[in-house]
């Protein structure tokens, strides 16, 4: 299975030991890739090969395009991550380990200031002091940086300000770490102290001295970031609901939580080129924006991307220490290691967003959704980061999995002199849908129906539009409730559980790689691309720039050129840490690596493929269209014995050429509506999934211990079901650390009170649930082998699911994130006075009685099942957009057909009055319409 | 703005002769007298598959044994290692073989993004010295000061199960069929033979 | 984190100790003591209260005894957990002290000595800077208390060691030594209420060893520990209970994580007659935790009378 241990390799006759072990660094190998021959060859896994093209695999989901490029070989099979071997041997390189001759070791000197002007620093002490080689300030990298191209507002070190207790001021190089660290003591900055803003509330209103300026786009003189409004349907529809909920959610700022702490090397090489070596999960943009800080051309930087110690989106940002250590060691001629300690982690941050969500949802008698209204407002800390997309994904990424009667977004990102907040795992989408599905839980209890049959009547089918215009493709939402369903014993215990015992459900809906990537304006360069190399050796080089953090995209790309070349994956050779030899690829965010990469790899290994079969077909005679390639050999479909061997081929393929080389590449087809906005949650495929959790809360102390999760993700089509099932039990524990212990506290003095591993509460082993992973295979059309994401979306509903089952075993839900046990404790007391009890044992536990609605709902979840399974196989491909559920033709425009049906990016004047926390941003005129000049 | 506040760094402490035997090698570095095994491992004996975490004891990516004791290199002082046997995870291996634990981790899942690795892989290499048969309760005792991040702790609790299957000889070590092995015929097929499934 | 400078001294019996403590009494030098390292390695790398010598405990001879009557200082917390030798009320406090790894550097004596926690307190140098330092770590800056402000004489910095409690209802011994000699206290007096002062060591003393009664393994009891995550955590609150076999009349109970020192609470078990729920309300009026730990005070207090009710459940 897997790629053994093989960093010793020698000729020998394989000699053995006393103990009957070989003699290590002995072993003789045989020419690689020669195959072909007994009994190294192994036989095609039928099994693993879609009936389709005349193998065993059941394809429920129907077929794909790909399936003629099954070979059995390694897509589907459980196989370990092929750098394994490299981190449980210990020599996977992370960003400390790299050590280069005569290094010397950098510190960064940090704000003790929430916000302060710089008025003057004096490094001269610093200087003066024997072992430092350089010192750095604001001054040497005047240029602005930031990850988005719309919002640039970084700067290697404060250039005017500070803005955070911890934002960089000068960074300092020395011998060694002891004198780096006093030399950054003995930095003098003057600081004028300026008024901090830290509840996000206030952010919204107009200040003297806002954390950033925008110009003529600044919104008034608030701390307002950005500010998004999107109205879509037919807002009379929430009239006269006959349920509704209604909750004002608050969520605490989460971190990523990573084990291994940021750490750079810079060095500029002989020839004054860059080399960078950084854990990046975005390594193209970090390269991008040392080249904008630095002041030189791309070509003269090479990033390389060490192995990845965790990043969860926490290391996709390009970072100011990046710049600082390029600008220490230009200065010094040295290399430069930066490493953090912990807490400077959590000052550099960019975790989830601390919010206030306030949701009000409607259904209709017929219990279809008639309405969202959400309203946002999210704390982005000191800088933009990913916040623009934050803004929206907030909203937008509830418009699915449930059609619905109309969608009313608010949301607004407010700077505070906080630690910036960015992208973490399910980015965006998070708290919205935690507080979605426990409205929906919430309005399954006023309609008397089941939460799970509320919404099987209530979902999307395959191949249709949401709200908002994203594209669904393929769908597994059904197909997911039905197997928690299942595997839960949900109807047995649903509303069933005595006091302190709860069961609860959530789902989840996430993007399967951004639409539209970042940098690329107008969208014209692929988002991923792959090279591929072979030379006489039969050994395949993979060239890719994506970044692999531990989630397997290095796997999944070997794994798929395997796969199309028939060749074991051990003669895959992935190289992907350098710029100068990867193609560029944007990175591992918004789950895209596997869909948009393996995109790549299997177009470039497909021309390989061809280059192979028409070689044979040189020497056989027969059409590459009758060739079958299995295990390092190449051979007649009719007739096995006329074949000859990988090597063969590829000698062959190569007279007169040298080595095979090929280039894939993937770019998103054009998607998506035309309004503002419209390109944010926009994604070629969406991942979906559904939770069932049990939980069991202690009435007298509050603490809630999650037992048992049912955990349902539909990733297309599990390239590699052991990674598939290692990220959907990785995203139970972190989402479980956000709903119940995770917190980034920030008390009465506006300081992080718990910058530590101890403090910041990650759950243990001991918390862990047992956990069921459901891989649901929808089989994508556009997804490579049909796979879409599995990293991010498996996140999303372990928090509703809990918060459900909360409510299950003790009778209330709790708005406020996470449930630690102080405020599970004080709902309960409140609750007790309510019911004029004393011992908390006496708690009423909710139970249910289904209305005249149950039964209908069942009954238009099985219609819906029949529909949703022809259009998953194709059978059925009439158009479908939102609001057919509601009467309406999906052929005519909706606002053709429905009085009233609009969409808007912008509130009307009459709007004004109603509108939420966040929506109050839209009261403030952006400068250019205040006669405001810059 | 700065002022005696601060601890100073400089003069650092005085350096001695540490030595130790690490991984089965006798190494003598020069290191500070107050010195943090960690740091010594890191930066003078080059361990560098010991990873930093958190500093403080809670997230157990430094985890070596001393002495056949599973210990927090980060909160250890050098010189009370000084002299001792001490494994990392560079030394859980026989040769260029992995050890079965390496193995399971690898096979099953248990490590993903591989930093916490290394502190998994010794504290579980200690509880299997003691005991070859154990429950997931003791696993989970035994790995309660490891933080994994990435795995959610499942698939690493199934690594060392299989691991303890190979150490009581219920299991074979799939380290037979993931080694190297020749090729009996390494210029191609000279008799084609003729896969399953594509019968004539 | 590199650890600040300072001189390490080896000692390798217990005079030794003393006279090196008594030599750099003699000297003016300020110093520390290291058992396990595990409180004071993280705080000295943060820079908290560092000193320029450090003597080590480790390496003296003959301090890590475990039996039924007498626990050495050095003796690590995850041998009296796995120890069938000691009382089991000792081994379970010992088995909830924050990880299985921690607890094979940690030691009986650093436990009982832990150094308060408070979090404007155990954070790194940079970040105490940033709120201009604090009263338990002032820096010579004459810093207020961040926790209760405007008085700057008390510290309320919390105790959060798990043992103390039960070594209190099991009625055990300090043995303290230093220059000056040995000496010895119920552990209930080994304690001063001071976030700072912490207890009754002179300079130059450290605790040798614990001794419990003759007939401590006729106790019984129990400790109920709360924290958020089963590991690692320190005890937001903590109570232990014991009783003669057979014999409720003889009840203890201690608390620990409350306030500066962990406290018996004789007084309110005398005059609650024994009757559980009076207990719990009597301790809770005489606690006042403050705000300087994970969970809030008030809840904290709260669950002190849980706590103890599920201490002394039979």
């Amino acid at each position: 299975m897997s790629g053994g241990y093989k960093q010793q390799p020698g000729s020998g006759s394989g000699e053995v030991r006393k103990d009957g072990k070989r003699v290590a660094g002995k072993q003789s190998f045989g020419p690689p890739g020669s195959g072909g021959s007994r009994p190294e060859m192994k036989p095609r896994d039928l099994d693993f090969i879609p009936e389709m093209v005349g193998g065993n695999e059941k394809q429920p989901a129907g077929a794909h395009i790909h399936d003629r490029a099954r070979t059995g070989t390694t897509v589907g099979k459980a196989i370990p991550l092929v750098d394994a071997n490299a981190k449980v041997t210990g020599q996977a390189w992370y960003g400390d380990d790299v050590r280069l001759p005569n290094e010397i070791i950098g510190r960064i000197v940090r704000s003790p200031h929430h916000y302060a002007k710089v008025v003057s620093i004096d490094t001269s002490k610093a200087e003066a002091l024997p072992g430092v080689i350089a010192v750095a300030t604001g001054e040497d990298a005047p240029n602005k940086f930031g990850v988005l191209p719309v919002t640039k507002d970084e700067h290697a070190m404060a250039v005017e300000k500070v803005r955070h207790v911890g934002d960089l001021v000068a960074c300092v190089a020395a011998v060694d770490e002891a004198t780096a660290r006093e030399a950054a003591s003995l930095i003098e900055v003057e600081y004028e102290v300026l008024d901090s803003i830290h509840d996000m509330k206030k952010g919204l209103e107009d200040v003297d001295e806002p954390i950033h300026w925008r110009g003529k786009y600044h919104v008034g003189t608030t701390n307002v970031q950005k500010r998004v409004f999107q109205e879509f349907g037919d807002r009379s529809m929430v009239e006269n609901p006959n349920a509704m909920y209604h909750g004002k959610w608050k969520y605490m700022g989460v971190n990523h939580g990573f084990t291994e702490p940021h750490a750079v090397v810079a060095h500029w090489d002989s020839n004054g080129r860059l080399q960078l070596y950084t854990p990046q999960q975005v390594p193209h943009y970090a390269h991008r924006a040392l080249a904008t800080v630095l002041d030189v051309p791309m070509h003269q930087i090479n990033v390389i991307r060490t192995f990845v110690g965790g990043g969860f989106g926490g290391k996709s940002d390009p970072f100011p220490h990046e710049m600082c250590a390029a600008i220490l060691s230009r200065k010094a001629g040295k290399p430069v290691r930066i490493t953090f300690d912990r807490e400077e982690v959590f000052w550099v941050n960019r975790g989830r967003h601390p919010s206030h969500i306030e949701v009000q949802m409607y259904a209709d008698e017929e219990a279809r959704i008639s309405g969202f209204d959400i309203d946002a407002l999210i704390d982005g800390g000191g800088f933009a980061s990913f916040g623009h997309v934050t803004s929206y994904y907030n909203g937008v990424l509830a418009t699915a999995p449930y059609e619905l009667g109309s969608f009313h977004y608010t949301g607004a990102r407010v700077w505070t002199n906080k630690p910036a907040s960015g992208a973490m795992r399910g980015h965006g989408a998070v708290n919205t849908r935690c507080a979605v599905e426990v409205g929906l839980d919430d309005m399954s209890e006023q309609l008397g129906v089941d939460p799970i049959d509320l919404r099987l009547a209530n979902l999307l089918p395959p191949h249709s539009r949401t709200i908002s215009g994203f594209r669904i493709t393929s769908n597994g939402m059904r197909q997911a409730l039905q197997e928690v369903r299942k595997g839960s014993d949900w109807d047995n215990k649903f509303r069933k559980l005595p006091l302190g015992k709860g069961i609860g459900i959530g789902c989840g809906f996430f993007i399967s790689g951004s639409g539209l990537p970042i940098h690329w304006d107008p969208n014209k360069f692929p988002h991923a691309t792959v090279h591929i190399q072979v030379d006489m050796d039969g050994g395949v080089t993979v060239h890719t720039g994506a970044a692999d953090i531990g989630q397997g995209s290095t796997t999944a790309v070997a794994q798929v050129v395997a796969e199309v070349l028939a060749l074991p994956i051990e003669m895959i050779h992935v190289r992907s840490h350098e710029s100068d030899t990867s193609p560029v690829d944007l990175g591992s965010y918004s789950s895209r690596v596997t869909f948009m990469n393996a995109n790549a790899a299997i177009r470039a290994a497909l021309e390989i493929k061809e280059k192979l079969l028409n070689a044979a077909w040189d020497t056989l005679g027969y059409h590459p269209d009758t060739l079958v390639l299995n295990d390092r050999r190449i051979y007649y479909k009719h007739d096995p014995a006329i074949g000859m061997s990988y090597l063969e081929a590829l000698h062959k393929a190569q007279e007169d050429k040298g080595a095979l080389i090929s280039s894939g590449a993937y770019r998103s087809p054009p998607m998506g509506g035309v309004h503002k906005g419209a390109a944010a949650g926009l994604a070629p495929a969406y991942s979906f999934s559904a939770y069932v959790a049990e939980v069991e809360v202690d009435v007298e102390t509050g603490i809630i211990k999650c037992t048992d999760v049912w955990a349902a993700h539909d990733c297309g089509k599990a390239l590699n079901p052991l990674a598939v099932e290692g990220q959907i039990i990785g995203s139970c524990h972190m989402g479980l650390g956000q709903v119940l212990t995770e917190q980034m506290v920030y008390g009465r003095t506006g300081h992080l009170q718990n910058a530590n591993l101890l403090d910041y509460k990650i759950p243990s082993v001991h918390e862990m649930p047992n956990v069921t992973p459901i891989i649901i295979e929808s089989c994508d059309p556009e997804g490579p082998f049909g796979a879409k994401e599995a990293g991010e979306g498996p996140l999303l509903p372990i928090l509703p699911a809990v918060v459900n089952a909360v409510y299950d075993a003790i009778g209330i839900r709790i708005n406020d994130l996470p449930l630690t046990p102080d405020k599970v404790w004080a709902a309960i007391a409140k609750k007790m006075k309510v019911e004029g009890i004393d011992d908390p044992s006496e708690l009423p536990v909710p139970r249910i009685d289904f209305s005249d609605l149950q039964e209908k709902l069942a009954k238009r979840a099985a219609e819906h099942e029949i529909r949703d399974k022809k259009r998953q196989r194709s059978e059925d491909t009439n158009a479908y957009v939102n609001g057919v559920l509601f009467g309406f033709n999906p052929d005519i425009p909706l606002e053709d057909q429905v009085e009233g049906w609009k969409s808007a990016d912008k509130p009307q004047p009459e709007q004004l009055a109603e509108l939420g926390l966040a929506g109050k941003a839209w009261l403030k005129q952006e400068q250019r319409h205040m006669g405001g000049e810059n | 703005m700065v002022g005696d506040e601060y601890v100073s760094m400089i003069p650092a402490a005085t350096s001695e002769v540490w030595s130790a035997e690490v991984n089965g090698q006798v190494r003598e570095v020069l290191a500070p007298s107050n010195a943090i095994l960690l740091d010594v491992l890191r930066d003078k004996a080059g361990c560098l598959g010991v990873k930093r975490g958190c500093d403080m004891g809670t997230c157990g990516c430094c985890t070596v044994m001393i002495d056949g004791q599973p210990r927090l290199s980060c909160l250890t002082m050098a010189q009370d290692a000084h002299g001792s046997s001490i494994t990392t995870v560079e030394g859980l291996a026989d040769g260029a073989h992995l050890a079965p634990i390496q193995q399971c981790f690898a096979e099953h899942g248990g490590s993903q993004c591989g930093f916490c690795t290394p502190g998994f892989l010794v504290a579980s290499q200690a509880l299997l010295n003691t005991n070859s048969n154990p429950s997931d309760a003791e696993i989970a005792c035994a790995i309660e000061g490891n933080l994994c991040r990435c795995t959610g702790y499942q698939q690493i609790i199934e690594s060392i199960q299989a691991a303890a299957a190979i150490h009581r000889g219920e299991a074979e070590s799939a380290r037979a069929a993931s080694d190297p092995h020749p090729d009996p015929n390494p210029s191609g097929p000279e008799e084609p033979t003729m896969p399953p499934g594509h019968a004539r | 984190m590199l650890m600040p400078p300072f001189e390490l001294h080896r000692p390798g019996t217990v005079e030794e100790a003393c006279k090196i403590a008594a030599e750099l009494l003699e000297a003016g030098q300020e110093f520390d003591w290291i058992a396990g390292g595990t409180d004071l390695i993280p705080n000295y790398k943060w820079h908290i209260n560092t000193k320029p010598h450090v003597i080590s405990l480790s390496g003296i001879e003959g301090v890590s005894q475990i039996s039924m009557n007498e626990i050495g200082c050095m003796a690590r917390l995850h041998d009296i957990a796995q120890s069938d030798q000691v009382h089991p009320l000792i081994s379970e406090a010992a088995s909830k002290v924050a990880s299985s790894l921690i607890r094979r550097n940690a030691t009986l004596g650093g436990n009982l000595c832990l150094d308060t926690r408070c979090f404007w307190f155990n954070q790194t140098e940079e970040w105490r800077s940033s709120i201009d330092w604090c009263h338990k770590c002032d820096c010579g800056t004459g810093a207020d208390c961040r926790v209760i402000p405007n008085q700057n004489e008390l510290c309320v910095a919390t105790y959060q060691g798990d043992i103390a409690p039960n070594l209190m209802v099991l009625d055990a011994r300090v043995h303290l030594i230093g220059p000056n000699g040995e000496r010895d206290m119920p552990i209930t007096e080994f304690y001063q209420l001071d976030g700072m002062t912490r207890n009754v060591l002179q300079p130059g003393e450290f605790m040798l060893k614990v001794t419990l009664p003759d007939d401590v393994s006729d106790w019984t009891g129990a400790y109920r520990k709360l924290r958020l995550r089963d590991t690692w955590d320190f005890p937001e609150a903590g109570a232990a209970a014991a009783w003669r076999k057979g014999d409720r009349s003889t009840l203890r109970v201690a608390t620990t994580a409350l306030e500066s020192i962990p406290r018996r609470h004789d007084t309110e078990v005398a005059e609650s007659n024994g009757d559980v729920k009076s207990i719990c309300d009597a301790v809770y009026k005489s606690t006042k935790p403050v705000n300087n730990t994970s969970l809030p005070p008030r809840y904290r207090r709260n669950m002190i009378k849980v706590l103890i009710k599920r201490a002394c459940e039979e």
